[in-house]
């Protein structure tokens, strides 16, 4: 199942947008549901970073009997095949995931808002040169370019991270580019224009604010596709090494003992279903309290 | 208000009864339908149509939206009825209902009852509204580019409603289509604004309905046009007997075809009577008021257009009293207090006012009164008299100069492959003294925005000179105001980032010049807080004057400026824009369709077409011994008044095929045969000093 993810997940990073349809028609006409949707992602960022405090033992060490069903010996979900407690490995593993899909996230916006901005703002040229540099990156797959960063540059979070980063902006790139040509033809960019304003003042205060809406609902969507891409490579091992609790690695470590101890793999994946659906149920949020101003 | 409710395509789509049942029963199924089901129109005399105490409540998010509050209507068979009134007033929304559509969309609150050729709108089934619209109405609506099924040839649009290809070519020629089965194959974007209309109306008459309501049919349509449709309309009505709601916001339109105009007023009729007694002796502070002003060609009227006090009417409030109170100087406790109801005032004239009614059943009003009402049009929009401050920042008329020597401007339009070369100025010359003020009037493709884009570098000249004083000193409104202001930007910044681009550091100084600025435009200085959506139409437009003038330019430019707002609001607008050009000193240049709008504003115009000046000298030689035949058809085409008649033939050629010779000549009355080879120059009339022709033949005939 897991595994199925991960070659599928670089094909889902290109069709944005989840959630069934009949989810998305029960959200559509209610804006209280959509704002609750939409603050999903501080409450996810709230928990990770609690996960300290809420971890009720320490990830790495063994803190009983190994394969304790959930419930038993005050394992709220169980334990490992060492005896550490899988509720702070999840816990910790979250953590992990959540900061890591925003790092590259932000990492993403920021190299795809200034390339995709200067492009439409310069034009001519400049335009096609750095559309068709974004079409490169567009064209490589995702988690193959990762797994042979991760091979060049030896195993670790970082690697891995930088690998998935370098493929993750041009999609921004492309949004900005289209949102500000759009935006440019309005008239309140000829009336800047004509007040005297310069052009960088003109592409920061008349031109990138509107390309907020788009650019947030995106980025929200994304979320859930990074969590299951960065989940996928861990799971392959190219994440953080062996002991780490990493949401991915650990449902691939625990595999082989999904029939008799089943929790030790699934509680990791409930894991990553939990920031996936959130990233989804928040990107569709948004995207109708934007439709609704 | 229509377009938010509903999309039109869909709208036509029902009117046309196509909704579900797309198989058209024959003729004698009809006439069986017609006899059990419904009794028919003629088994008892009177109305086509009849509207009793219809009261519509939208409901939204957590708002009423009060559209219609007890109207009653009653529309005899061949009668053409205008519905007047300015957006927000209910008037599409009564039309709406009279095709059985409001029922279908937000489960608004209906009560009253609407009863077409005897049927029941309100109550009936979704298959006798079916019936209904087959056979007894047909709808025309503003933008028929919308109400057209864009992927579908309008031939086979046709025949859904029609019997027969025959008989569809038949209607298409009947509503003087040209070459109709040519166009039976086209598509409606292959087709011109005024024969996309035409097409519509054919579909309306499709099935020799008894009640065709028409909402706005003319608006975006030219102005010569605009008068081809109305005479259509009035010959569709000789012909067939049919009856039109014709739901408009001009009362110049109403007046050229309505046998009655119907005023409405937040949701209801204040005033109704035949179209002579409402033009000449209207009753309801509000018709009066939308009389005063309306612009027109007669009279003598200059300078100040008498205004009304406030802006249009709030659907979501339920006045206590009258709703126009608020608006209305002449308003007493009474007014505030209890609602007028609409009642006879004279013969065919009902009258919903107290003031009216309580000196009932005398007969005219009293000088006195009229006195009354003309101090009534308080000077909203007069700032303050003592800018002299403001003075001292407007230099002497020097530098205001606007030159502009053959100016050519084109753009490539079309795919890489086939390029094609749109011509949209073809050599203007034009020259504007410091201080004046020209109006550039011209159909749509003339090429005016264009010219107008041109003198401040939005748009590259081909070839040809400009002279224009430096960029700051050059400022523009555009005619959306509301899309010209940043939408997430307040008043404030945008008036504090022209004055640091003019060069402005001291905050203080910014400061004083803001809030001179919102004082010459009547903005309020709360207003400065607010974002483009949070201001009204009228609001948006002084603020986005406010921007252009905060930093005093020597030439302002204005792109139809009030094209898009009612009739009050406009002429609001355009005092405005007269005062601040006298206080300011600057040239202006005003861009309108509008022929009224610009003797008004302007001392001289200019007559564009085709990308060419076809005529040019004062206001009052174009106005009155125009020469030019485009010019004296484009004036005889605004509605009002009683001139000659002379309706253009054919629309506007597009700037991609222009003619050769005078590119006007295939709509030209006068032309000969060396027209259409020979172009013609501008030249000067030797009789009146400054006023030149581009045309050889009138100038002779002179």
């Amino acid at each position: 199942m897991a595994l199925v993810g991960v070659f599928s997940t670089g094909d889902i990073s290109r069709m944005r947008g989840g959630t069934s349809v009949k989810l998305k028609s029960l959200v559509a006409n209610n804006s209280r549901l959509n704002l609750l949707l939409a603050s999903l992602p501080f409450l996810v960022t709230l928990l990770v970073l609690l996960a300290p405090v809420l971890a009720p033992h320490n990830p790495l060490v063994p803190a009983g009997p190994a394969f304790e069903p959930p419930g038993h010996s005050g394992f709220i979900l169980g334990s490992d095949s060492v005896g550490r407690d899988e509720l702070s490995r999840v816990l910790y593993g979250m953590r992990t995931s959540w900061f890591s899909a925003l790092a590259v996230i932000a990492s993403g916006l920021i190299i795809g808002v200034t390339i995709g901005s200067v492009a439409a703002v310069a034009g001519g040229w400049i335009d096609t040169a750095l559309m068709r540099f974004t079409d490169i990156f567009l064209s490589l797959p995702g988690p193959v370019l990762a797994i042979a960063v991760v091979a060049a540059l030896g195993p670790s979070l970082v690697h891995t991270l930088i690998g998935v980063g370098i493929v993750w902006w041009p999609f921004y790139a492309r949004v900005v580019r289209g949102e500000i040509r759009a935006l440019a033809a309005r008239p309140h960019l000829e009336a800047a224009r004509l007040s005297g304003v310069k052009v960088v003042k003109r592409t920061f205060r008349h031109l990138l604010p509107g390309t907020l809406p788009a650019l947030v609902v995106t980025a929200s969507l994304d979320i859930g596709n990074l969590v299951l891409t960065l989940a996928g490579l861990s799971f392959l091992g190219l994440g953080a090494p062996a002991p780490s609790p990493e949401l991915g690695a650990m449902s691939a470590r625990n595999l082989t003992y999904l029939l008799q101890d089943y929790w030790t793999a699934v509680m990791p994946g409930m894991g990553i279903l939990i920031l996936a659906l959130v990233g989804n149920l928040a990107g569709d949020g948004l995207r109708s309290l934007m439709k609704d101003r | 208000m229509r377009s938010r409710f509903l999309n039109s395509q869909m709208l036509a789509m029902r009117v046309e009864g196509l909704n579900g049942n797309p198989s058209r029963p024959t003729s004698q199924d009809s006439a069986q339908q017609n006899t059990h089901s419904i009794t028919t129109e003629s088994s008892r005399s009177g109305s086509v149509a009849e509207v009793t105490g219809l009261k519509v409540t939208f409901k939204r998010a957590n708002e009423n939206i009060f559209a219609l509050r007890g109207v009653d209507l009653s529309i005899q068979p061949s009668e053409i009825v205008a519905l007047v009134g300015e957006s927000g007033s209910g008037k599409s929304v009564l039309g709406l209902s009279l095709l059985g559509l409001v029922t279908h969309n937000s489960k608004p609150e209906i009560s009253g009852k609407v009863s077409v050729a005897d049927i029941d709108v309100l109550s009936a089934t979704e298959s006798q509204l079916q019936t209904l619209r087959r056979h007894h109405l047909g709808a025309v609506f503003q933008d028929p580019m919308t109400s057209l099924n864009p992927t579908m040839r309008v031939g086979k649009q046709l025949n859904e409603v029609t019997t027969s290809t025959k008989e569809s070519i038949e209607l298409l020629r009947s509503v003087g289509v040209p070459e109709p089965e040519k166009r039976f194959g086209a598509f409606p974007f292959e087709l011109s604004g005024g024969l996309r209309q035409r097409v519509m109306i054919a579909m309306a008459l499709a099935g020799s309905p008894k009640l065709i309501v028409a909402d706005e049919p003319t608006t975006a349509l030219d102005v010569t046009v605009q008068a081809q449709i109305l005479n259509l309309i009035l010959s569709v009505r000789e012909q067939y007997g049919t009856s039109f709601l014709l739901i408009t916001h001009d009362l110049g339109v109403a007046s050229m075809v309505a046998d009655r105009v119907v005023v409405m007023y937040g949701g209801q009729i204040v005033e109704t009577g035949s179209t002579k007694t409402i033009l000449k002796d209207p009753k309801h502070p509000y018709t009066q008021g939308l009389l005063r002003s309306r612009l027109t060609l007669e009279g003598t009227t200059t300078g100040r257009i008498s205004t009304m006090i406030g802006e249009g009417y709030d659907a979501r409030t339920l006045p206590l009293g009258c709703g126009f109170s608020p608006r209305c100087s002449q308003s007493t406790t009474l007014c505030r207090e209890s609602a007028p109801e609409l009642r006879t005032y004279s013969k065919d004239h009902l009258l919903s006012c107290w003031l009216e009614t309580q000196s009932y059943p005398g007969t005219q009003s009293s000088v006195a009164e009229e006195v009354k009402v003309d101090d009534a049009y308080v000077d909203t929009t007069s700032p303050t008299k003592e800018a002299s401050t403001y003075d001292t920042h407007a230099s002497t008329p020097s530098g205001g100069e606007v030159l502009v020597g053959d100016l050519v401007v084109s753009f490539k339009v079309g795919s890489s492959r086939k390029k094609d070369s749109l011509k949209a100025l073809r050599g203007v010359t034009l020259e504007v003294k410091a201080g004046s003020a020209l109006a550039i009037v011209g159909e749509s493709g003339s090429g005016k925005s264009t010219l107008l884009r041109s003198l401040v570098g939005l748009n590259t000249p081909s070839s040809g000179s400009i002279t224009v004083p430096p960029s700051g000193e050059i400022q523009m409104v555009f005619q959306d105001a509301g899309a010209s202001l940043t939408p997430w930007m307040t008043v404030q910044e945008l008036l504090d980032e022209r004055l640091f681009a003019a060069g402005i550091r001291s905050k203080s100084e910014r400061q004083t010049r803001t809030g001179l600025a919102c004082e010459s435009v009547g903005l309020h200085s709360q207003m400065l807080a607010a974002k483009a959506f949070q201001l009204s139409g009228g609001q948006r437009q002084r603020a986005a004057l406010a921007r252009a003038i905060v930093v005093p330019p020597k030439v302002l430019l204005c792109d139809e400026p009030t094209s898009a707002l009612d009739v009050s609001l406009a002429a609001i607008v355009l005092n405005l824009i007269a005062e601040l050009r006298q206080k300011l000193h600057m040239t202006l240049l005003f861009v309108t369709h509008d022929l009224a709008v610009a003797k008004i504003i302007a001392e001289e115009v200019a007559v564009m077409y085709l990308g060419q000046v076809v005529e040019r000298g004062s206001t009052r030689q174009i106005l009155e011994s125009p020469m030019h035949p485009y010019t004296k058809s484009l004036i005889s085409a605004v509605p009002g008044g009683s001139r000659e008649r002379l309706t253009l033939k054919g629309e506007p050629a597009s700037p991609l095929a222009v003619p050769s010779g005078c590119s006007f000549h295939p709509r030209c009355s006068e032309a000969v045969n060396k027209c259409t080879e020979q172009e013609q120059l501008l030249y000067v009339s030797k009789a009146s000093k400054g006023h030149f022709v581009r045309c050889g033949i009138a100038l002779e005939g002179k």
